[in-house]
């Protein structure tokens, strides 16, 4: 990806009106789909994605169940109306890759082997995406766990940075990413200070590596925050504590 | 760092609850010196150390728990039933028609069919297969009419409540009997149509608020009864829940009255060290 | 090939007891009359990226539709006439009983069934919508994605898809040296009418209007009946294993004429149109 305008101005504002190590506007909804064991809804700048986790449950065909641990299915998927262009509604190769990493990115948090011979099941939808759709779904995904109380080891928070004008930006948006120097998606167990996703798409010399990284890990625990508020929100009001004997 | 500090600290996944020499209980984990929780839910200490009680989650079976099950399918040889969990339960076709059972003569489409809802317990499941069921003791089998309804089996302690309180709090002001399984069906009988409304409404109450201070009292507030009536266990006409509730239960309801002597006793003795 | 199936949902005896005991007294379990449709909310322009859109909830079940407008070929036989593609999607987000895969008999019949709706009542003007004559015309793609699966998804479809493009702004294309160009405006989009669904099932010899969808695992027969702002009929199709009597089914035809105002009306009111 090589450059072919400026995309920060002289006062360091980018296209849409932010400084190099702001986020986006995010903004989530705990438990919207009523017949999801665990559900969340994600603004993530313009990407709106929904996440719902069914599970643990019951593996169909029960020949794919594993007899120590649990079965962890994950679906990212855009709807046809997501994209600026129109989109095909059958899963491509994007997506499938998508998915995947999706995967590997949540299951070091959750606690597999506590449910042997059952499935959990993760649906991600993306409903309008605007660059760091896979990140917005992994946090939104990592919710939707919690919320279905499956037992789990670390929230996992997910964020990107990436290299614009030759200066390393935290949370790239849809402009960024497409004509942009380098993006890098990354989730992150905060808690256990362990990185579950890492991509890299773009040229970055090792100090600009580095310094990414740093940056990416920096907006995971950023958006950890947001996580742990909206499911406290949810669950228990204002509220840190219970107060009285029952 | 003392006990009191975490008492019933609201909790997320991933949460450092306490640290230093303390045992891991349920639904948290220990890492190095820490404790850490698993699950969204309220972290206790105990006697048996630091546990976190859900508020979100499936039902997992646990060999004794009474389950409230729906028949829905069949075999030969046994009922496959759903216990609202992530495995199915299965219902021996011995347990109903004895030892010589015969498939030829014995019709298990009319004992028990599909829909049928019953009350059932679990007596055998572990890791390597799905959970066995009985209907053959006192309290057990077939439903046969009652409002059902499906809660959160991780609200169902509250529902029960200490020693019962909760669900005979319920069942007296609303003239209703209350099955609840463990696994979070419940269906509510009585012969008041007005009432089984009333106690389904206090049931939906206490599964949604049921972390909250003053629960008791909002519930009473509902059901117009008195605040300084405090419930006490006793046998109603035609059994309690309390009876309902079996002998996996009433063992957990001793243990924790153990438990609640022996915190008392080390509440004293912290207040005693104090001083 | 179509085959029978294993029900998916199993209701319990005593709910279908129930079921049955409330409706023979006119109601439902969730305190309706056998008349009365669920709580209707609609949410227009949620997807900003796209041309149209709207968010529909009819009780649980809750529904996204999205339209995308681009130009391309027109369809064969049609050469002077705009192209409307619907899609539907019942998302495994929706239900513990969706598989992901490729769409089943269950949801391509959800989607011809919405589909036909809107394209014999002409609720676009498709001649309208023609750049290059027998070689240009525009898309008008129609994507519903749904999201909660609780009952009546044909109606709670239709009226996602009917909202999203009622209040859709057009981009107006023209050519310029064999290209296709947004010219930067919009324009509202060519509607002649306001096709309404309304399902109704039939459990025992009772004819319920828009059903949970545990009141679908105990019908005998479901049929959805399409209007159009004059009232007349333009889509009807009858589904599940069971049967309709004719008496049933002119009944039925009626209550699809004056419920579908109160809906069109709704709607009308939302996106003011039609």
């Amino acid at each position: 990806m090589t450059q072919t305008r400026n995309l920060i101005d002289e006062n360091g504002r980018r296209t849409d009106g932010r400084t190099t190590d702001e986020l986006r506007e995010i903004k989530i909804t705990v438990g919207v789909v009523k017949n999801a064991d665990g559900s969340a809804f994600i603004e993530f700048g313009k990407n709106k994605i929904v996440a719902a986790v069914y599970g643990p449950r019951e593996v169909h065909p029960k020949h794919m169940a594993l007899p120590d641990r649990c079965v962890l299915r994950c679906r990212y998927h855009m709807s046809p109306f997501s994209t600026d262009t129109r989109k095909n509604p059958a899963p491509s190769r994007r997506e499938i890759e998508i998915s995947k990493v999706m995967r590997e990115a949540l299951e070091p948090a959750l606690m597999l082997e506590d449910y042997p011979r059952a499935a959990i099941d993760v649906f991600v939808e993306v409903l309008q995406a605007d660059g760091g759709s896979r990140c917005a779904g992994i946090t939104a995904a990592s919710i939707a766990l919690a919320d279905a109380g499956i037992n789990m080891r670390d929230i996992v928070a997910s964020c990107a940075a990436g290299k614009v004008d030759e200066k390393i930006v935290l949370d790239i948006n849809d402009t960024e990413d497409k004509e942009g120097g380098a993006d890098m998606p990354v989730a992150y167990m905060p808690h256990l200070e362990q990185v579950t996703l890492l991509q890299l798409d773009g040229i970055l010399n090792h100090e600009q590596f580095n310094e990414c990284v740093d940056k990416a890990i920096k907006g995971c625990e950023i958006v950890y925050e947001i996580q742990r508020q909206a499911l406290m929100q949810k669950y228990f009001g204002n509220e840190t504590e219970l107060k009285e004997e029952q | 760092m003392g006990m009191q500090e975490i008492k019933r600290k609201f909790v997320v996944p991933g949460d450092r609850i306490t640290e230093g020499n303390v045992r891991p209980s349920m639904n948290v984990i220990k890492l190095g010196n820490a404790i850490i929780a698993t699950r969204i839910g309220i972290a206790e200490a105990g006697r048996d150390g630091i546990k976190v009680i859900p508020l979100s989650g499936v039902y997992i079976p646990r060999v004794n728990d009474i389950v409230i099950g729906k028949i829905t399918d069949h075999s030969s040889l046994s009922w496959e039933v759903d216990i609202n969990s992530c495995f199915s339960g299965h219902l021996p076709a011995q347990d109903v028609f004895g030892r010589d059972f015969s498939p030829a003569r014995d019709d298990m489409g009319r004992q028990l069919a599909i829909g049928d809802l019953i009350t059932a317990r679990i007596i055998v499941f572990d890791r390597t297969r799905d959970p066995m069921l009985t209907i053959q003791d006192k309290d057990l089998g077939k439903i046969p009419r009652g409002e059902f309804l499906k809660i959160s089996a991780t609200r169902v302690p509250r529902l029960i409540g200490k020693r019962g309180s909760m669900i005979q709090t319920i069942e007296q002001a609303t003239q209703t009997r209350v099955l609840i399984g463990q696994n979070g069906i419940v269906v509510v009988t009585g012969r008041n149509p007005e009432g089984i409304k009333l106690a389904v409404r206090a049931i939906r109450m206490v599964e949604e608020e049921a972390h909250t201070s003053n629960l008791t009292q909002r519930v009473k507030v509902l059901l117009n009864v008195p605040d300084t009536i405090t419930t006490t266990p006793q046998p109603t006409e035609g059994g309690t829940s309390v009876t309902q509730i079996e002998k996996g239960q009433k063992v957990e309801e001793l243990q924790s009255n153990i438990q609640d002597v022996e915190e008392e006793i080390e509440e004293e003795l912290e207040k005693g060290e104090k001083l | 090939m179509s085959s029978s199936k294993r029900s998916t949902i199993i209701v319990e005896h005593l709910r279908r007891q129930q079921m049955w005991d409330a409706i023979s007294k006119g109601k439902r379990l969730d305190g309706r009359n056998l008349d009365d449709l669920r709580p209707l909310e609609i949410e227009l322009d949620i997807i900003k990226k796209a041309n149209g859109s709207a968010k529909v909830k009819l009780g649980n079940s809750e529904v996204i539709a999205g339209v995308k407008i681009e130009t391309g070929e027109p369809f064969e036989g049609l050469e002077n006439k705009g192209a409307l593609i619907l899609s539907a999607e019942v998302l495994p987000t929706a239900s513990p009983y969706i598989e992901p895969g490729p769409p089943d008999e269950e949801t391509i019949e959800l989607a011809r069934v919405v589909d036909r709706g809107i394209r014999e009542s002409e609720m676009i003007d498709l001649d309208k919508l023609v750049l290059v004559p027998g070689k240009i015309v525009y898309t008008i793609f129609v994507d519903c994605s749904i999201i909660n699966a609780d009952g009546n998804l044909f109606d709670a479809t239709s009226y996602a898809a009917v909202s999203a493009l009622a209040s859709s702004k057009v981009p107006i294309f023209e050519m310029q040296d064999d290209k296709v160009v947004h010219t930067g405006n919009n324009q509202d989009p060519p509607i002649t009418t306001i096709p309404i669904s309304i399902t109704a099932i039939r459990i025992g010899e009772a004819v319920i209007l828009d059903p949970t969808s545990e009141e679908e695992a105990c019908m005998n027969a479901r049929i959805t009946i399409t209007t159009n702002s004059n009232g007349d009929y333009t889509a009807i199709q009858k589904g599940s294993t069971g049967a309709f009597t004719i008496e049933q089914i002119k009944k039925a035809a009626e209550t699809a004429r004056i419920k579908g105002e109160e809906v069109r009306a709704k709607l009308k009111e939302l996106t003011k149109d039609g």
